[in-house]
C-alpha cells in the first residue's frame, strides 16, 4: 500500500538528519577551548601523569575523525558512551530518564490538543463576536509568557496558596502502585494525573496557544472553501459542515505544527523539569552540563534530537493517513 | 402557457460592505419553464453568480436578497410585504431556512460549481462525497446510494464507476471532476440545475465532451438548466433561451435564436462582435471598449452608456427598463434600450455622444451585419 | 504585498531607495491602522524608551548592579525624585514587600529583593538587558542567515544542498538545547551574557537563511537579475545589490516575531542559570533568584514575569501587525 511505502521512504529519509545530529553534537563538545580533561577535573590539582591517562581512556589524545568513526560503531551497538560523573552508561542513564520527559510532553500535546482544537472552532465560527475575542486574548497571552513562569505562578496559586495539588516530582504508573505504597492502580492514576496537572499545563500553553491560533485561521479558511459551498447547495446540515467538509481540511496544517513544535515542546521540558523538579530527560542535561560530563551532554543532545525526528516522520505519516494526496502525490 | 417551474421577479441582492453598498443584482425578472436550458450571460462582475446563489438563498454576509420574489413550483422561495407598521417583513408563505435546506436545495434545485477543482473535499474519496448528497437528498439507505452513486458515474461517462467510486479528487482530471459534480446534480434527481460556469475552468476540448454530455442528460431526465456563462459561444450550443446581464440588470432577454440574428440591444451585439468566429479572422475581432464599472456605482442612465457605441445624450440621463421589443415563437424579446420605439425617449432627436464607435458596431437597430 | 511590488516594478537601480521608502511609509500607516499593532508598538516603544533611559543614567546602574553597601553612595535618581527611596545608611532592608502589602513602602514600591535592592529599579533595568539582548542577537542570526540564505538561493545546486541539509539538521536539535550546549561548551564552562547571546544568535542563523533563501529563489526568476547576469555583473555584487535587498520585506517582519522569541528563549537561559549572571539584573536570572523564595516572598517571582510578558507581548502584536500589512492577501 501507498501508505506503507511512504513510512519506509520517510524513515530512510530521516537517516542522514540523525548522522547530522551526530556530527553536530560532536563537533560542540570539541568546541571547548582548552584541554577537556582538565575542565572535566575541574580545577583539581593533578598530575600530568593521570591527564594523559584519562585521556587515554577516553581516546582523546587521537584525532577528531578518529573519534567520530568509534563514537558512531558505538552509537550503532546502543553504546552512547560512559558518564564519568555518574560512572555508568550513558544509555542506561537516558533510557532511564527518557520515560518522564516523554509522558510529560505527550500530555502537554494532549492538554494542548483538546483545549486548542474547539476553542479555534469556536473563534472561526463566532468571528468577531466576544468569544473570538477572548480566544485572540488567550492565545496572544500564551504565546508571551514564559513556560517556567507558568509553572512558577501555578505552584504558588495551586500548590503554595491553595495546597491542592503536588509542585514537584512526578509520579510514574509503569513502577506499580507497591513502589509508592498506594493502594491500587485507581489510587496510583489519581496520583499521576495530580501531578502531572500543573506540569502539563505549564509547558502545553504555549502549545495550546499555536495551534489555537492556527485552528482558528485554517477553519475560517476552510468554512469559505469552494467544496463547503457545494456542501451547503446540497444541504448538508450546518453541523455536518463544521464537523465533517470543514473540519478534516482544516486539521492538516495541525498535524504539521504539532510536529515542527515538538522542538519548542522538548526544549521547553527542560525548563519545566526544573521548576517542577522532574527527573527526566532534562535535568540530567543540566546537571551533566553543570558536571561537563561531555559524553552524557552528547548522548543526551543526540537522543533528543531522534526523539523529534521520530515524532515528526509520526506527524508526517499521520498527515498522510488524512490527506490522500500526500501517498498517492505524483499520480494524475 | 403553463405555469413557469421558476419565476424571478424584480429580484435584489445587495452586499454591505465598508465602501458603500454592492447592488450585484439589481431589479431582475426571468423565467423557466420544464425541460428548458435558460442562459445567463454576461462578463465577470455582471451578478450572474450572485443572481444564481440567490435563487437557493445561499447568499453569504454582508450581501442579503433585499427585494423581489422567487417562485419556485409554486412555493415562495422568497417573498416581501408590508408588514403593519408599514415596513417590509418576509412573508409568512416564505420557505424557512430548515426548508431550503432539506426540500429545496440539492433535491429540488442542485448546483455544478464552475471550478471543479476546487469543489470537490480533497480529503474524501469522491464516491464518498457522491453517495453522502445522495443519501441526503433521496433518503435512500447507505448501500443503494452507493450503487447509486456508482450508476451514476457510468452515466456521466467515467470509466471504471466501480473502482473510482474509491479513489480521492486529485486522481481525477479536471474534465472527470466536472463530470462527477454533473453525476451529483443529476443524481439528487433535481427538477432544476444551476450549472455556474461549468466549462470555463476546462479545454476546449473538454468543455465540448461536458456540453454533449450535459445536453444528452438533459434530455434524458428531463431536468431545466439555469446555464450561467460568459461565453456566447457554449450560449449558442446548449441554451433555448437567454438572459444577457449587464451590471446586475437583464439588459437583453430573448429565446437563442432571436438574440443571435435579431439582436436588440448593443451591449449583446458588442459580446456577439468580441466571439471569435470560423468564418472572421482575429483582425475583425472586436472586443468591447473600456471595462464594466464596479456595481457599487453604477452609471447614470444606463448602465452601458459609457460603452456603448450608439450612446447618444439621451442614455446618460433615462435609465431603461427592459420592455418587450419583439415577439418571436410565443415568446416575448425584451430589451433595456432607449433606441427602441416603445421606449419613446426621444433617442433620434438625441446628439450623439464622443468617442465614435468603430467600422462593425452596428447602427441603430445593428447587429444584423451577418 | 507593499514593499515586494514596489521594488520589483523598478529595474532594482538606484530609484530603488525612493520606492522603499514610499513602501516603509505604506507600511507603518498599514500598522498604524491596525488597533492591536499600534498598541504593539506603543508597548515596544515603552520597552525601548526605558531601556535606553537605564543606559544613560548611571545613578540607576550602580543602583541596580550595586551589592547592599553601595546604597549608601546613592544619590537621587532624576525620575524618581524621591529622597525617601534612598535609603540611609545601616538601614537597608531586604525582602521589603511591595507597597500595596500592609508591610510594604511607598519607597519601595514592588519591595526588594532579598539583598535590599529596590526591586522596581531592577525591574526597570532589566528591560535593558532584555532588549538588547533580543536585538543583538537577532541581528546577528540575521546577518548570517541572510548570508547563508542568499548564497544557498542564489548559487543552488550542490552549495544549496549542503546547506540545506545543514539547517535541517540544526532544526531537529530543539533551540534551547543546542543554545544550553553551544553556550556551555564555547564558554569552557562558565557560562555568560555574551555566550548566550551569540549561542543564540548563532542557532538562529539557519531558520533566517531558510527564509531568505525561498525569498531569494523566488527574487531569482525576476527579469533584472537576468539582465544584470547577462550584462556581466560579478555574482557577488547582484547578491549584494539586487538579491538581499529585494528579499527583505517578509524577514524583516520574521526578525521583529524572531525578538520577542528570543527574549523568551534568553530568559529560558538565564533563569537556569546560563545566560546573565548576578547581579546583572535580568528578568530570568531574577526568577531563578526568586525560585528559592517561593515560599516566602511570593512577589520576587511575579514582577519579573510580568515584565517578560508584557515585553514579548508588545514584540508579538507588533509583528503580527507587521504581518498584515505587508500580507499580500490583506492588501487589495
Amino acid at each position: 500500500m501507498g501508505l506503507l511505502r511512504y513510512t519506509v521512504a520517510r524513515l530512510i529519509q530521516a537517516i542522514p538528519v540523525l548522522i547530522g545530529i551526530t556530527v553536530i553534537t560532536f563537533i560542540l563538545a570539541n568546541l571547548a577551548p582548552g584541554d577537556p580533561v582538565r575542565l572535566m577535573l575541574q580545577g583539581q590539582q593533578v598530575d600530568q601523569e593521570v591527564i594523559e591517562r584519562v585521556e587515554q581512556q577516553y581516546g582523546l589524545d587521537r584525532p577528531i575523525h578518529e573519534r567520530y568513526v568509534t563514537y558512531m560503531a558505538n552509537l550503532l551497538q546502543g553504546d552512547l558512551g560512559h558518564s564519568i560523573q555518574r560512572d555508568r552508561p550513558v544509555t542506561d542513564l537516558v533510557v532511564q530518564r527518557a520515560g518522564p520527559t516523554l509522558m510529560l510532553v505527550v500530555s502537554a500535546y494532549a492538554f494542548a490538543l483538546i483545549t486548542a482544537i474547539p476553542l479555534g472552532i469556536l473563534a472561526a465560527t463566532r468571528r468577531n463576536e466576544p468569544a473570538d475575542h477572548i480566544s485572540r486574548i488567550v492565545a496572544l497571552l500564551g504565546v508571551s509568557t514564559p513556560s517556567f513562569w507558568i509553572g512558577i505562578m501555578l505552584i504558588l496559586v495551586f500548590a503554595i496558596q491553595l495546597g491542592v495539588l503536588p509542585s514537584s516530582g512526578l509520579v510514574y504508573p509503569w513502577w506499580g502502585p507497591d513502589h509508592y505504597g498506594y493502594s491500587g492502580y485507581p489510587e496510583l492514576l489519581y496520583q499521576t494525573i495530580r501531578h502531572l496537572l500543573l506540569p502539563m499545563v505549564a509547558l502545553g500553553t504555549l502549545q495550546m496557544a499555536t495551534l489555537m491560533r492556527v485552528e482558528r485561521t485554517q477553519m475560517i479558511e476552510s468554512l469559505q472553501g469552494e467544496y463547503v459551498k457545494l456542501a451547503r447547495a446540497y444541504g448538508v446540515p450546518e453541523r455536518t459542515i463544521l464537523r465533517k467538509h470543514a473540519f478534516q481540511v482544516a486539521q492538516l496544517p495541525i498535524i504539521t505544527i504539532v510536529g515542527l513544535n515538538l522542538s519548542t515542546a522538548l526544549g521547553g521540558a527542560v525548563l519545566i523539569e526544573y521548576v517542577f523538579n522532574i527527573n527526566g530527560l532534562g535535568r540530567l542535561l543540566l546537571e551533566a552540563i553543570i558536571g561537563l560530563d561531555y559524553q552524557l551532554i552528547m548522548g543526551i543532545t543526540v537522543v533528543i534530537g531522534t526523539m523529534f525526528v521520530i515524532g515528526v516522520i509520526i506527524t508526517d505519516i499521520s498527515y498522510a493517513y488524512i490527506d490522500p494526496r500526500v501517498t498517492y502525490g505524483d499520480r494524475e | 402557457m403553463a405555469e413557469p417551474l421558476l419565476r424571478v421577479e424584480n429580484l435584489k441582492t445587495q452586499f454591505f460592505t465598508d465602501a458603500g453598498t454592492v447592488r450585484a443584482v439589481d431589479g431582475i425578472s426571468f423565467e423557466v419553464h420544464e425541460g428548458e436550458i435558460v442562459g445567463l450571460v454576461g462578463e465577470s462582475g455582471a451578478g450572474k453568480s450572485v443572481a444564481s446563489m440567490s435563487l437557493l438563498r445561499l447568499i453569504e454576509s454582508p450581501g442579503e436578497i433585499v427585494g423581489g420574489e422567487i417562485t419556485y413550483k409554486g412555493e415562495t422561495i422568497f417573498g416581501l410585504e408590508e408588514g403593519p407598521d408599514g415596513d417590509l417583513q418576509r412573508r409568512d408563505d416564505m420557505l424557512s431556512n430548515e426548508e431550503m435546506r432539506t426540500r429545496i436545495r440539492g433535491n429540488e434545485i442542485a448546483v455544478i460549481f464552475q471550478d471543479p477543482m476546487e469543489s470537490l473535499n480533497p480529503v474524501f474519496t469522491v464516491g464518498g462525497q457522491l453517495r453522502e448528497f445522495i443519501e441526503l437528498n433521496r433518503d435512500l439507505a447507505k448501500r443503494e446510494a452507493k450503487r447509486e452513486a456508482i450508476r451514476m458515474l457510468r452515466e456521466v461517462g467515467i470509466p471504471d464507476p466501480e473502482q473510482r467510486y474509491e479513489e480521492y479528487p486529485h486522481q481525477f482530471s479536471g474534465g472527470m471532476r466536472q463530470r462527477v459534480l454533473i453525476a451529483m446534480a443529476l443524481a439528487c434527481e433535481p427538477s432544476l440545475i444551476i450549472a455556474d460556469e461549468p466549462t470555463t475552468a476546462l479545454d476546449v476540448t473538454v468543455e465540448g465532451q461536458i456540453i454533449e454530455l450535459v445536453d444528452d442528460l438533459q434530455e434524458k431526465y428531463g431536468t431545466s438548466f439555469i446555464w450561467v456563462t460568459h461565453d456566447m459561444g457554449v450560449v449558442a450550443e446548449i441554451c433555448d433561451r437567454v438572459n444577457v446581464m449587464y451590471l446586475g440588470e437583464i439588459v437583453e432577454q430573448a429565446p437563442v435564436d432571436d438574440l443571435f440574428h435579431a439582436t436588440k440591444h448593443p451591449y449583446t451585439n458588442a459580446l456577439l462582435n468580441s466571439m471569435p468566429r470560423p468564418d472572421r479572422t482575429v483582425e475583425e475581432l472586436d472586443p468591447i471598449e473600456g471595462v464594466m464599472p464596479e456595481a457599487i456605482s453604477p452609471p447614470s442612465g444606463c448602465r452601458f452608456h459609457p460603452r456603448c457605441p450608439d450612446a447618444r445624450e439621451v442614455c446618460q440621463r433615462v435609465h431603461p427598463e427592459a420592455k418587450v421589443v419583439d415577439q418571436a415563437d410565443g415568446h416575448s424579446h425584451r430589451a433595456a434600450c432607449v433606441k427602441h420605439d416603445v421606449f419613446d425617449a426621444g433617442y433620434d432627436e438625441s446628439v450623439p455622444l464622443e468617442a465614435e464607435p468603430q467600422v462593425t458596431a452596428g447602427t441603430p437597430g445593428g447587429g444584423e451585419d451577418r | 504585498m507593499a514593499i515586494g511590488e514596489s521594488q520589483l516594478d523598478g529595474d532594482g537601480g538606484p530609484s530603488e531607495d525612493v520606492e522603499a521608502q514610499f513602501g516603509w511609509r505604506y507600511t507603518f500607516g498599514k500598522v498604524m491602522q491596525d488597533t492591536t499593532a499600534r498598541w504593539g508598538l506603543y508597548v515596544v516603544a515603552f520597552v525601548l524608551f526605558v531601556s535606553a533611559y537605564t543606559m544613560v543614567d548611571s545613578n540607576l546602574s550602580r543602583l541596580t548592579f550595586g551589592a547592599v553597601s553601595d546604597f549608601a553612595m546613592a544619590e537621587a535618581l532624576p525620575i524618581f525624585d524621591h529622597p525617601e527611596r534612598i535609603p540611609p545608611p545601616g538601614e537597608i532592608e531586604g525582602n521589603v514587600p511591595p507597597a500595596f502589602h500592609v508591610d510594604g513602602t511607598l519607597s519601595h514600591p514592588l519591595g526588594t529583593d532579598p539583598d535590599g535592592r529596590d526591586y522596581f529599579t531592577r525591574i526597570v533595568y532589566g528591560a535593558q538587558v532584555s532588549v538588547s539582548v533580543g536585538i543583538v542577537s537577532t541581528l546577528i542570526g540575521f546577518v548570517g542567515g541572510t548570508i547563508v540564505g542568499a548564497v544557498s538561493g542564489f548559487y543552488g545546486g550542490r552549495v544549496d544542498d549542503v546547506l540545506m541539509r545543514l539547517v535541517e539538521t540544526v532544526y531537529a536539535i530543539p533551540p534551547l538545547i543546542l543554545i544550553i550546549v553551544f553556550t556551555v561548551f564555547i564558554s569552557g564552562g562558565t557560562p555568560d551574557i555574551t555566550y548566550a547571546i551569540i549561542g543564540v544568535g548563532i542557532t538562529f542563523i539557519p531558520v533566517f537563511a531558510r527564509i531568505i533563501r525561498s525569498e531569494v529563489l523566488s527574487v531569482r526568476e525576476m527579469d533584472y537579475i537576468e539582465a544584470a547576469k547577462a550584462s556581466g555583473v560579478k555574482n557577488r555584487n547582484i547578491i549584494r545589490r539586487h538579491v538581499i535587498p529585494n528579499s527583505f520585506a517578509p524577514v524583516l517582519v520574521y526578525a521583529t516575531l524572531q525578538i520577542g522569541v528570543t527574549i523568551l528563549i534568553v530568559a529560558g537561559l538565564s533563569f537556569l542559570g546560563f545566560g546573565a549572571q548576578p547581579p546583572t539584573p535580568d528578568w530570568g536570572q531574577m526568577l531563578n533568584v526568586s525560585h528559592g523564595y517561593m515560599h516566602s516572598n511570593v512577589w520576587l517571582s511575579i514582577w519579573p514575569g510580568m515584565a517578560i510578558l508584557v515585553t514579548i507581548m508588545g514584540f508579538n502584536l507588533f509583528g503580527d501587525g507587521l504581518q498584515d500589512a505587508l500580507d499580500p492577501r490583506t492588501n487589495d
